[in-house]
């Protein structure tokens, strides 16, 4: 027991005085650690690596004349975009600083943020590749690995076709990341491609995209500073999107703003609104046409801004009259006058902003959620200007770019479609044949009364949802569109976890011939299962140990620098897919456009240089001006950006004078055009060529005899003064620009077109590869999509007009009779038998069974499946316990105690799950809510054994998805994870 | 020399615990020590308001009246801090404060805790600042590198301030004129006998 | 803070539970529901609570502890701590070695009247003796160790400093914690042994009124195995060792003290009862050492001359004398000093 005099030192001098020996003698927090044993504690003690483990690097002893190098990159969880500032030592993580530049967080973060070096650390991540092997995990080199995956994947294709490998990916990919998963599906020859937006946002990209024109937030988390009202409907923004709060609250205070929830949860959130009101789970359509009821009763409507930018608004007029107070109090619960206040403040209290998220998307009515959001705000004339806007808050950290990317079963990257022009553009890009593309789709034969299709008809057609993967799996080979069931799960950076119906998804992966899991962790998808073989693991590395670009929430792209290399045995996605396109024999073409480097185990792409594919084909989207270089720049001089505005700051260097932060798309053009990229969509407020635009005419010119094209409105400084269609050579022919083109940029068209004068005159803004189109176009201050009107009738889609439909599985039965759900029918190669579930619950009177209605969502500590998150002792340790809130009346009733054991049983299969009860107001009566980051235990069985050694998450629990049941979207496949019935009894 | 002193402005605290976890990552705090935890008032009702709370540093510190073996000391910050190699771990310190700020390891049989841990305001211990020694003990010293601590730099809504006291009490000052609303400063009247007055 | 305000004050942290769920309106009852008006304010909570309450709420981990965000009523134990038990401690320790000095000064050693003789007789057997000193050896670690928690920052620490006096306070509490359990034991042996013989009779009343003689020579008031001046300090013992037990569990095991206005409840008894008892255990230990001549022999070698025991436990002498001297001493074996 030393005791030590205080020394004298101790005294604290001028703080100044002293910060000048930080460079002199640095603090080397990794010896630190490992002589004091201080991060080992608890459930956290770290398991012993085996014999010959590669180790993570660590520190030698400490050498204070070694400096501290600072690495930037963002933070891997939400999609706010911190960034991330990392001490970086001898090539150890050994600190986090606040990266007080960013425009968008200031220095600060969440729970997850500020624990991210800890994914690092990573004492329970995948060590090395692994697979199962009579039931065992074994070590295997990255070499067998791979040729093992290979020779499976190519066998299942042998038998069962290309579409029987399922290529699950991940928001958590980089752009580039995703970029090139995408094109290695398109290589293997299959739309079964997906991500996780399949179950957060596709709804929202499907609904907002119909409306009017792209499938993203319209404004940023920044702008929010600048409304006067502003709506949360199923936003739970200050768990799941903490650093957006500080925008919000700030403006909330400094407008004195209205901040209204509508939520049936008392969230975090609506602590702090000004205005809470609780509503019925699955009543979104009801609530919002009750409150545009009000607004069109009162003449709160924005007519100017319908007559120019709108069409449809008088449909949704007359439809909204089915929705009278009583009705929608009878359905949602809400009061008329509730509604009248908050469509008052709403439309005359502006700019007002609408923000949703899961809550609103994750229905069997998802996209038409959606679409009645976007008439709120089009009937108030609150989209496409500052503190206006829908404020879409997107989930993971790259969803947004994932989406954009084409991680999705219906498009190509950048939203170009499957069509025949959207492959044949790519192929452009890649500088393949699209013949080659085509002969690596199955072609499928006539199968359960439907037609065959060929090979380059099945190219078009989208792939299955990742919400249906395992009822492809397990269904009759009859029932599954395709040649076969799917025979492989290829899972990138995917939780098992995170869809309803666990007890499908279980039967389904034990179905599987091969399943793969490249991840930094295990995932559900390692260990819920009875598998014995053909299951491999390979360590995947998260994004600080590779280099490459994130798109945040608001379309603003940030880079992100390798903080340390690799870990243990891990390596990053590209190098992954190289190797593994390499094994199947594509990877010479696939891979001929990129710079190859030496990697950690052999050659990997740079980021660099599929960015700058990315930017020879991304026109559509507007991802052409986000050079590596320019992304670098504004990461390096991030101090020097606006806080609101986003644009940089007077005295900016050249390097990005002008522009808005990460070039939120579009930024349209080539790097060289400086497009300053749009901090906000749709906005004519300003000029094109300072990111003003319109809504985007991409559903033909007219419909029902009215004009699609904006009426009076026009970006400033627009040479067309009225709306206008998208541009191709031959609207830049007819209006005499085409001169304007360079003779680089017309070779280009010609080269596209063929030299046919009509086929060239179709190339359009979005297949011009030389951006000459976009060039001459925003030169006359027009946008290169053209100048149309939103859709407020989206005719193309299942209910044109939303109307609200009770969820399968509705705790008011006698509202099913009147708002029953869509007749059954078939999408995505799959039945959806929708209709049939719902009959059949109140027919067995399931409501009465199960009386309660179940809901879920974030929690901060965790985030998605919750396998990297619960693996985080920090994190870990704030939440130890899967739980269910129960109101005080229902647990009562139930005898249940805070803090006791209960089963939650869900109608279907006999599901249950065993959690703890947490007795709270925060839920009304006859409404439960469970978290979604839980596994690890299944229908009460804890499934520990069953991950790797030394890879369990330290925290496991039940999933809610243990208990959550059918239905789906029929636009997008989403699956309904917000309302279905559930009992609770104490354990 | 300023006066340090943490203020969690509740109307912008939202419980995202950041301020839990960037102490744990700064520090390298153990599981089952929270120098730093957020307590939500009221959970679920309208009303409800998170405080994010640890030390406060008070001015005459019970913890060190109550303190059997002297551990404790105040810097010329006012930050108050501890020697872990005089401590006991008596206990006597965590019923004191009216914070519930000390922290003990269990070690030993029956209970018996170790030496006592909380938060040191970023700001070490007794050992020369800045060195392993104080880093194995006590965490990092960012207060030595001109830095404040970082629970507060990293606050996600800037609910929590730290800082010199009259500047911080401005700065909530402000906010709470600008708003026109304002839950107090919480724990301020206990700490340091006085609240911030608007 | 008074020991009634201190359990007051566990009732108040009962109660607080309640209190948080009637003190805001309800969700359903409100036409506008506005957070950001109906908040709680610092000010608010702090006026309602009542007695020694804390400002609770929920905590994620799960360390019933850590719920309570601010405590009041923590700053009044510690003014308690430092005031009153602190004081009776002083008071207790200083007073009873001022009252002994002064007693030794009037009345001096106690002598055997009668002179040593040359016989002995066995007044403890080596079971009993056992149990003596291993209550006595603890307390007396236990009762240092604890005076140093009082005393030892403003006597040890500034004379040897804060080396020698970490160490020490360290092994000190060490040694607190486990003595405790001995001194329970040794508490329960002599509990056992002793409790026939103590049970308070007429006898005592005489004795009492007669001063035990410990004032004046040649009095000697008759007395059986234990006379009312030992059986005081048997009973204040037993009692007061029982309470120091009882409470002492409770300190050390946290968990059981219904709470922190618990364990400071207990902490407060504990300290004072040790002050009080180890008041008394000093002057049980002068009369059984320098105070009386002969005394100390009954718990060293367990054989007492007997003339003295004749005249402090003449009853007692008889009984076991008439008992066939089974008690006998031997003579041959100690011979008198």
């Amino acid at each position: 027991m030393l005791v030590k005099r205080r020394s004298s030192t101790a005294a604290r001098g001028g703080l100044q005085a002293l910060a000048q020996n930080v460079a002199a003698r640095p603090v080397d927090r990794r010896s630190f650690l490992r002589t004091s044993g201080l991060a080992v504690g608890g459930l956290a003690a770290v398991g012993t690596l085996g014999a010959g483990t590669m180790r993570r690097a660590e520190a030698g002893p400490t050498d204070h004349s070694k400096p501290i190098e600072v690495k930037t990159n963002i933070c891997t969880h939400c999609s706010v975009g911190c960034t991330v500032k990392a001490e970086v030592q001898d090539g150890v993580w050994v600190g986090q600083e606040p990266a007080w530049d960013s425009p968008i967080n200031r220095g600060t973060h969440c729970a997850k943020g500020a624990s991210v070096r800890e994914l690092v650390h990573g004492d329970r991540r995948l060590k090395y590749p692994m697979k199962k092997e009579n039931g065992q995990w074994v070590r295997i080199s990255w070499e067998q690995a791979i040729d093992e995956v290979g020779a499976k994947m190519l066998d299942v294709r042998e038998k069962s076709g290309a579409d029987a490998a399922y290529l699950l990916g991940s928001a958590k990919f980089s752009n580039e990341g995703a970029y090139l998963f995408r094109k290695f599906a398109a290589f293997w020859g299959t739309n079964n491609v997906d991500h996780q937006a399949r179950i957060c946002h596709s709804t929202t990209v499907a609904g907002v995209a119909n409306t009017w024109g792209y499938g993203a937030m319209t404004n940023s988390y920044n702008d929010i500073r600048n409304s006067k009202t502003i709506v949360f409907m199923g936003s739970n923004a200050a768990e799941a999107h903490p650093v957006s709060l500080q925008h919000i609250l700030t403006g909330k205070e400094t407008n004195r703003a209205n901040v209204i929830v509508l939520d049936p949860r008392f969230t975090r959130t609506a602590a702090h609104a000004t205005d809470y009101i609780r509503m019925r789970p699955g009543t979104d359509i009801a609530v919002i046409w009750g409150i545009m009821w009000h607004i069109f009763e009162n003449g709160w409507e924005d007519a100017d801004f319908i007559d120019q930018r709108v069409w449809g608004m008088d449909q949704i007029r007359e439809a909204v009259k089915a929705y009278p107070p009583e009705e929608v109090e009878r359905i949602s619960g809400i009061p008329g006058e509730t509604l009248k206040r908050v469509a008052q403040t709403f439309a005359t209290q502006k700019p007002s902003t609408f923000i949703w998220c899961m809550g609103g998307t994750q229905h069997t009515v998802g996209t038409a959620n959606v679409r009645t959001y976007c008439n709120l705000l089009l009937a108030t004339g609150n989209v496409g200007d500052i503190g206006n806007g829908a404020n879409i808050f997107r989930g993971h950290c790259n969803v947004q770019g994932a989406t954009d990317f084409g991680l999705d079963i219906g498009s190509l990257p950048c939203y170009y479609g499957l069509s025949e022009g959207g492959w044949r553009h790519w192929s452009r890009v890649w500088e393949v044949p699209y013949e080659s593309l085509q002969a690596r789709f199955d072609a499928v034969p006539a199968k359960g009364g439907r037609d065959a299709r060929t090979a380059k008809e099945n190219m078009s057609v989208p792939g299955i949802p990742s919400t249906r993967w395992f009822d492809a799996a397990t269904l009759d080979a009859e029932d599954v569109d395709q040649i076969d069931n799917i025979k492989a799960m290829i899972v990138f950076g995917h939780g098992g976890n995170t869809v309803p119906r666990m007890g499908g998804a279980l039967e389904g992966m034990n179905a599987l011939d091969l399943l793969v899991v490249a991840d930094p962790h295990p995932t559900t998808f390692a260990a819920l299962h009875d598998r014995t073989d053909n299951t491999y693991l390979l360590p995947i590395s998260t994004q600080f140990e590779c280099d490459g670009s994130r798109t945040a929430s608001n379309r603003s792209v940030q880079w992100g620098e390798k903080v340390v290399e690799p870990i243990f045995e891990s390596d990053n996605d590209y190098a992954v897919i190289y190797r593994l396109a390499e094994r199947l024999g594509f990877a010479e073409e696939m891979f001929k456009n990129y710079d190859m480097v030496e990697g950690k185990f052999g050659m990997e792409p740079t980021a660099e240089s599929i960015l700058e594919e990315i930017n020879r084909g991304g026109w559509s989207t507007g991802y052409t001006g986000q050079s590596p270089e320019r992304l670098k720049a504004h990461m390096k001089h991030q101090d020097k950006f606006d806080l609101v505005t986003l644009r940089t700051l007077d005295g900016a260097p050249e390097e990005i004078e002008g522009d808005y932060y990460g070039l939120p798309w579009p930024c349209w053009g080539t790097p060289e055009l400086r497009h300053p990229g749009t901090h906000i969509l749709y906005n004519p407020n300003i000029p094109v060529k300072d990111g003003g635009s319109a809504f985007r005419p991409r559903f033909g010119l007219e419909r029902e005899g009215q004009t699609l094209l904006a009426e009076g409105s026009f970006p400033v400084d627009s040479d067309i003064r009225d709306g206008y269609p998208q541009f191709t050579y031959g609207v830049l022919q007819s209006l005499g620009w085409d001169s304007e083109l360079t003779a680089e940029e017309l070779a280009t068209i010609q080269r596209i077109g063929n030299n046919d004068p009509e086929a060239m005159a179709k190339v359009s803004w979005s297949l011009d590869l030389s951006g000459g189109i976009q060039r001459v176009a925003i030169s006359h201050g027009c946008v290169p999509f053209g100048n149309g009107k939103a859709r407020a009738v989206a005719w193309n889609l299942p209910d044109p007009i939303p109307v609200h439909r009770e969820p399968i599985y509705s705790p008011r039965p006698d509202l099913v009779a009147d708002y029953p759900t869509r007749e059954d029918g078939r999408q995505f190669r799959v039945p959806n038998i929708g209709h049939t579930m719902q009959a059949s619950a109140v027919d067995r009177n399931i409501a009465s069974d199960f009386p309660i209605v179940l809901t879920s969502g974030r929690l901060v500590e965790y985030e998605g499946g919750g396998e990297e998150t619960r693996s985080n002792p920090w994190l870990a340790e704030l939440q130890q316990d899967m739980f269910v809130e129960i109101n005080p009346a229902d647990a009562e009733a139930r005898g249940i105690a805070d803090g006791g054991w209960v089963w939650v049983r869900g109608p279907e299969m006999d599901s249950k799950a065993r959690v703890k009860a947490l007795v709270t107001e925060r839920v009304a009566s006859g409404v439960a809510f469970m978290p979604f980051h839980f596994a690890g235990w299944y229908q009460g069985e804890d499934q520990r054994g069953n991950y790797p050694e030394g890879t369990d998450p330290i925290v496991l629990g039940e999933s809610v998805n243990t208990v959550t049941t059918y239905g789906y979207d029929p636009v997008t496949g989403m699956h309904e994870g917000k309302v279905t019935l559930c009992q609770i009894s104490a354990a | 020399m300023a006066r340090m002193k943490f203020l969690c402005d509740a109307d912008r605290c939202i419980e995202c615990n950041a301020c839990v976890t960037a102490c744990k990552n700064e520090h390298e705090v153990p599981w089952g020590i929270n120098r730093r935890r957020v307590v939500t008032i009221n959970d679920g009702l309208p009303g409800e308001r998170s405080v994010s709370m640890a030390c406060m540093h008070c001015t005459d510190a019970p913890c060190a009246a109550v303190c059997p073996v002297d551990c404790f000391y105040t810097t010329d910050d006012a930050v108050v801090l501890h020697s872990k190699d005089t401590c006991i771990g008596c206990g006597y310190c965590f019923y004191a404060c009216p914070f519930g700020a000390p922290q003990y390891p269990k070690v030993g049989n029956f209970g018996t805790r170790g030496k006592m841990d909380k938060c040191t305001y970023c700001a070490g211990g007794p050992e020369a600042d800045m060195t392993e020694a104080e880093y194995v003990k006590y965490g990092s010293n960012r207060l030595a590198e001109g830095k404040l601590p970082l629970c507060a730099e990293m606050c996600s809504t800037k609910a929590l301030l730290a800082g010199d006291g009259d500047i911080i009490a401005d700065i909530y000052r402000e906010r709470v004129v600008t708003r026109g609303y304002g839950s107090g400063a919480w724990g301020w009247r206990s700490a340091y006998g006085e609240t911030v007055n608007v | 803070m008074t020991l009634t305000s201190i359990t007051s004050r566990a009732l108040a942290v009962l109660c607080l539970g309640l209190f948080a769920a009637f003190a805001l309106p309800q969700i359903a009852e409100a036409q506008q529901i506005n957070p950001t008006a109906e908040s709680v304010t610092e000010e608010s909570l702090m006026q309602a609570l009542s007695g020694d309450a804390q400002v609770q709420g929920r905590v994620t981990i799960p360390d019933g502890l850590s719920t309570g965000v601010i405590k009041p009523g923590n700053k009044d134990w510690a003014a308690t701590l430092g005031g009153p038990v602190r004081i009776v401690t002083i008071l207790s320790v200083v007073g009873i070695v001022a009252v002994l000095l002064l007693f030794y000064m009037v009345r001096g050693k106690i002598r055997i009247d009668a002179g040593p003789s040359t016989q002995r007789i066995l007044r403890f057997n080596s079971f009993e003796r056992f149990a003596h000193w291993l209550m006595a050896g603890s307390f007396i670690v236990l009762a240092l160790t604890g005076l140093n928690l009082i005393f030892g920052r403003s006597i040890i620490l500034p004379l040897f400093g804060e080396n020698v006096f970490g160490t020490l306070s360290a092994w000190g509490k060490l040694a607190h914690n486990y003595m405790g359990f001995a001194f329970m034991l040794g508490l329960v042996l002599a509990f056992v042994s002793w409790v026939a013989h103590n049970i308070p009779n007429k006898l005592d009343l005489v004795w009492i009124k007669q001063g035990g003689g410990l004032f004046s020579k040649d009095v000697h008031p008759p007395a059986k195995k234990f006379n009312a001046g030992q059986k005081v300090i048997f009973w204040s013992v037993i009692g007061g060792g029982a309470a120091l037990s009882f409470t002492g569990v409770m300190l050390l095991f946290p968990g059981l003290a219904g709470g922190e206005a618990g364990w400071q409840l207990y902490q407060v008894i504990h300290g004072v009862v040790a002050a009080i008892l180890t008041a008394i255990v000093v002057a049980h230990i002068y009369i059984g050492s320098v105070g009386m001549e002969g005394a100390f022999d009954a718990m060293g070698s367990g054989e007492v001359d007997l003339n003295w025991a004749k005249e402090h436990h003449s009853l007692w002498v008889d009984e076991v004398q008439s008992s066939g001297g089974k008690s006998a001493g031997s003579a041959k074996a100690h011979p008198a000093e």
